[in-house]
Formats: C-alpha cells, structure tokens, sequence
C-alpha cells in the first residue's frame, strides 16, 4: 500500500518580479519501506518536493495525500500534530537543541507527544542504541562529531515512530566514514524495521545506497528508477 | 521539559544574560530601597502622628468639629461612653480633653494656640508627648501642681521663653467673657512636626475647667489608643453605632492629609516600580530579538519537527520570565536586606532637621516594606518578562520552518 501519493503538485514563488516554478506538475507514489533518493542539481526543486511533502509549506497546486490524508486541507495547527506524530525529520545541519544531551535530545519528540517517563526512557534507549550512541547519551550535541550528531537526528527523526522520514541533504555536511556509518545504520534501520527513508542527495554515496532514485530537474521529475525492489 | 530547555537557553550566551540580569538587579534594588524609604517616612510620620498628634479615634460633638466653640461637649457624666470604652478589649487607653483655641503672650510676644486641658495620667497612656520632652527640659505635668504647662519647643522659641517662664492665656470663658491666666513652664517637648510644636500646649484639665467656669466632666474631645491600628474601623463601626449622637472618626477622617498620604503612597510606590519594570522591559525584549535572531534555524527545526505555536510561545516567554525573575529576585533580596539592616540602623539625616521637622517628618528614617510590597513586586515581574515576550515570540511564530531551517 503506498502512504504518499502526490498528485500534479505545483509550488510557485511569487516572492520575486519574476514568478519562480518550483515544481511543476509533480506525480509521484511512496510505498511503505522505500529506501528512495530525490536527485538533481541546486535548483531543481527536490528541496522544495521534501517540504511539501513534510508539510512545511503548502503546494500552489496539486495534493499530497499521506495515508490516504490529503494534508492540504488540514488546518496550521492540525498540520504541524501531523508532523509531529507522522513525519520524521533529518536536517543537513543536524538541527539538534544545542542546550540538550543526545539523550535529552531525542526524548524531547517523545515528550511533546505526551509519552510516559518509563516509555521514553525505554525508547530513546533503544533509539541510541541502534544509531549506535549508547555511550554518548549525556553528551551536547557540542561534544559530538558531525557524523554523531546526525546519528542522534536519526534517532529523534525515528523516536516518534513516524510514517517515514524525510531527509534533506543528511550527508552534506559529513566526512566519508562519518557518511558511510550513517548510510548503513539508516539502512539497516529500513532493512529490519521496514522504515521509509526519503532523502534529498547530491551525494553519490547516497544514492548508490538507495534502492529508488528519482531524478528532478526544473521542477519535473525526469526519471524514476527502483534499483532494487525493498 | 519546556520549563528545563527555557532555563538552559537563557545561560546560552552567558555574558548577554548576566548584563540583562544585573541590570534588573540593580533596577529592582534601587526600585526596592528607594520605595521601602519612601513607605517607611510615610509610615513613621503617620505613626508619630498617631502616636503624638491624633490617637487612633476621636469622639466629639458634632457641631464642635464645625465651629470649634467649647460649649459643643461631649457630656461624660452619665459615664455611658467611658464605661463602654473601658469593655472594649480592642482599646488600649483613652483619655478626654478640653480643647479650644487661645492666645498665649510672654513678655515678649504672643500667638495663638490651641490648648489641650488633659488629665496627664490618662494622656501619657495615649500620647507620647510625655517622652518627648528631654532630660533637660523639665518635666511632663504634674497632677497636683496648679497652673503648670507643657510647650512645644518652637512655642517656645517663638515666645521666647523658657523652662519655668511664665506665660499667659488668654481665652473666652463658656459665657464668652475673656479670660486668662498665667501658666508656669514646666516642661519643654519636641516632636518631629515643628509645626505641631508651635501651636499645641498642654495643662491640666482642672485648671482649664475653672477658668472656663465648666465641669472636667464635660469636654470636647476623646481620644483612643487601640491595641492595634487594623482594629480601627471594627472599633469606629462599634462606637458609631453605639453612640449615633457622637461623631466617631479615624485617624484618616481626623487628618485627611495623612489618610491621602498613606493611600497615594501606595498608589506612588506601584506606579514607581512600574515605571523602572517597563523601562527593564525595554531591555528584556531585546535581548530576547537577539535571541529569535540568532536561534532561527533551531526554532524553525522545532516547529518542522511538530512544537506547536502554544509550546513555542511558552519556551519563549518562560526565557524572558526566567531572566526578569532573576534578576528581580537578586534585586529585590539585595533590597530587602538592606532595608531590614536600615530599617533597625535607621538613616540620619540630622543635617537637614530642620527642613524635615517644618514639614512634619523625622530626620532620622527607618525603611520599612510589607511582605505585600514583594508579592505584588513578583507578580508584576512576571507580567513584565510574559509583556517583554509578546513581541519576540510574535517574530518567532512567524517563521516559516522550511526557510528557517536552512537559515545559516
């Protein structure tokens, strides 16, 4: 079954003189488990795909329907519980609270769910153990490596069991070894727990790892290939 | 955990905090000292004036209050109103007096003044004029010497007489003859209200009720010490039902000045403290634009990643309250504790007597400050730092998550 279906999704920015298109008639379909690269140079609008698609901002035209959801129509306030309780998030500069430990850190998710304390002690455990930071849990995100950091962004993207994740640019920033850990840990993590990753990448390494590739270019999607069947 | 990550993000940029912080300290402790100086004259005057001056209740004629002639008395025969007073466990003391205006001339001028005829007894325990006269200026009167009188020290001065000068009173008899008599100084008091001292005398109400051709039992004024001055309006409300016929009033009633006095004080003192707060508040929202400025991106992470607008605010408000209520809270313990050091040391100012005694205050001040004083304080710092956020958590509402997190 899929759980995100796009639909001739448009963004236009009208910020300028000149109207920028974004995207420009968008057809896609995500299947539960997909391991799925956005490719394509700076500009062609996959950072924009992900945003819609995160619900951070909203299409000029077109619908993206999670679950059967068309999250268009669903109000700021009603969106930003759906992003909270559906989506994951890993950002290319990590994006962590710098005044929490890694611990605090993926537990704040939890919290903001309304999560017990013997639940989220459980979980953010669990969480840190499988990006493999069980021994970094009370250092700050200061104290950690690039590649550590977006080890513990892993694990907060996945500490609210989210329907998927969504991951913009999350190697950008990391040297080689730190890349190829995360590639591997975001893989076996989909492998074994049937969790769906979609990155936006310029990194070859990424996509080389992915078993969808999709290619965007001036706002369309020009290819589409699965590599591999998840 | 809101409550957790606000406290941490204030001590982000230590330096930025701590010169907010100090500054809402110094501005809360000058705030503090500067009112606890201003409550604690207003207070000693209106103590002093009680004490001294008013009692805490007094009785009189009705019609005395708006001719001050001496035939409105209060008739203390029948013994009605002392024996009632004398039930009250509320009252302290109280002691009645005959009261009227006359002329008082040595051999070297005259003025007009008020007299108090009093039984010295009774009086002591109401007033303490009695202790306001020094070891070398004389004694309070005597119960069984005649004609004997207690001036005030700028009468004094102004008459220029001194201890055991006689001088003399001059008044109209109950039937409107004039009259007079000479009085022997026996004793010399100074208050801190020079004015008071110039105008008011004291002598034995039965000297006075001779020459007045009255009975001492009938007299214009009675004058109540209560054990406590909250009991005040309990203890009108009772006499005044008691005694329609009377015209019972409270310190505040007796001298309107004093009573405005000690309600614009307040009024004063609030509006001080708002002032200094708001100017802080100026300050705080500031520092939390910087703030919002440099945590952009984070703020646009949290709002991706599912705070809402609600939680978002309250981490944003909690910071600017977190940072008002240190510094207030520094500030103001800085403030008690040097107001409870002076309000026992006190702070003398006897070089300028003078000027403080013509306008009725103490030289020597002692700050004082309620405990409502501090809560009231509290809650208007917390309001200031929840006013301080509006404005910066309005700016961080409005971030659109998909810029700010790209924000470099």
């Amino acid at each position: 079954m899929s759980i995100i279906e796009i639909k001739d999704l448009k963004k236009i920015y009208n910020d300028s003189e000149v109207a920028v298109h974004a995207l420009n008639g968008v057809n896609l379909t995500f299947q539960q488990g997909e391991f799925a690269a956005i490719v394509g140079p700076s500009g062609s609008g996959k950072t924009t795909l992900l945003n819609l698609v995160g619900g951070l901002d909203e299409p000029s035209e077109g619908t993206i329907q999670i679950d059967g959801l068309n999250i268009g129509e669903l109000s700021s306030r009603k969106l930003i519980n759906f992003r909270l309780k559906n989506i994951g998030f890993v950002f290319q500069s990590f994006n962590l609270i710098p005044v929490l430990t890694a611990y605090e850190n993926v537990e704040f998710i939890m919290n903001l769910q309304g999560y017990s304390r013997e639940k989220r002690d459980a979980r953010t455990m669990e969480l840190l153990e499988a990006v493999g930071l069980e021994d970094r849990v009370n250092s700050r995100p200061s104290k950690l490596s690039g590649g550590q950091q977006q080890r513990v962004a892993v694990a907060r993207a996945l500490a609210s069991k989210p329907k998927f994740i969504l991951a913009d640019e999350p190697t950008a920033n990391l040297d080689s070894q730190s890349t190829s850990n995360l590639l591997d840990i975001m893989e076996k993590l989909n492998r074994e727990e049937n969790i769906t990753f979609i990155f936006s990448t310029h990194d070859q390494r990424v996509v080389n790892k992915a078993r969808r590739v999709i290619q965007v270019e001036d706002g369309k999607v020009i290819s589409d290939e699965v590599i591999q069947s998840p | 955990m809101i409550w957790i990550i606000a406290w941490k993000n204030i001590w982000r940029n230590k330096v930025r905090s701590l010169v907010v912080i100090l500054a809402i300290t110094f501005g809360l402790f000058g705030g503090v000292f500067s009112s606890a100086i201003m409550k604690g004259m207003v207070e000693q005057r209106i103590k002093e004036a009680v004490s001294r001056e008013t009692g805490h209740i007094q009785i009189h004629d009705p019609k005395y209050i708006d001719d001050n002639e001496i035939q409105y008395v209060i008739d203390g025969e029948a013994g009605q109103l002392e024996d009632e007073l004398d039930s009250l466990p509320q009252v302290k003391a109280w002691s009645s007096r005959i009261k009227f205006q006359a002329m008082a001339n040595s051999a070297n001028a005259g003025t007009g003044v008020m007299i108090f005829g009093i039984d010295p007894e009774k009086e002591q325990q109401v007033t303490e004029i009695s202790t306001m006269i020094c070891d070398s200026c004389g004694t309070y009167l005597d119960g069984n010497k005649k004609n004997q009188i207690v001036v005030g020290k700028a009468l004094a001065k102004k008459l220029k007489v001194r201890l055991r000068s006689k001088i003399v009173l001059t008044f109209q008899d109950k039937e409107g003859n004039l009259t007079g008599a000479a009085f022997r100084i026996c004793g010399i008091y100074r208050t801190s209200n020079s004015m008071f001292d110039e105008m008011n005398v004291f002598v034995r109400k039965v000297d006075i009720a001779k020459l007045l051709i009255t009975n001492p039992q009938k007299y214009q004024e009675l004058v109540i010490s209560l054990i406590s001055p909250v009991l005040v309006t309990a203890v009108q409300d009772e006499l005044t039902g008691s005694f329609p016929e009377l015209l019972v009033r409270n310190w505040k009633e007796i001298d309107p000045m004093l009573g405005m006095m000690s309600d614009l004080t307040v009024v004063w003192l609030y509006m001080f403290m708002t002032i200094i707060l708001l100017a802080l508040g100026f300050g705080i929202i500031n520092t939390m634009l910087m703030t919002i400025l440099e945590r952009t991106r984070e703020l646009g992470m949290l709002a991706a990643i599912g705070m809402n607008k609600r939680r978002i605010f309250l981490m944003i408000m909690l910071e600017s309250v977190y940072l008002s209520l240190t510094g207030a809270a520094i500030g103001m313990a800085l403030g008690y504790i040097l107001t409870l050091y002076t309000s026992h040391t006190g702070i003398n100012l006897s070089s300028f007597a003078e000027g403080f005694e013509k306008i009725g205050y103490n030289p020597i001040m002692y700050p004082y400050l309620d405990l409502n004083f501090f809560i009231i304080l509290t809650v208007m710092v917390i309001c200031i730092g929840i006013l301080a956020s509006i404005y910066p958590a309005r700016k961080a509402l409005k971030l659109n998550p998909a810029e700010a997190v790209r924000t470099e």
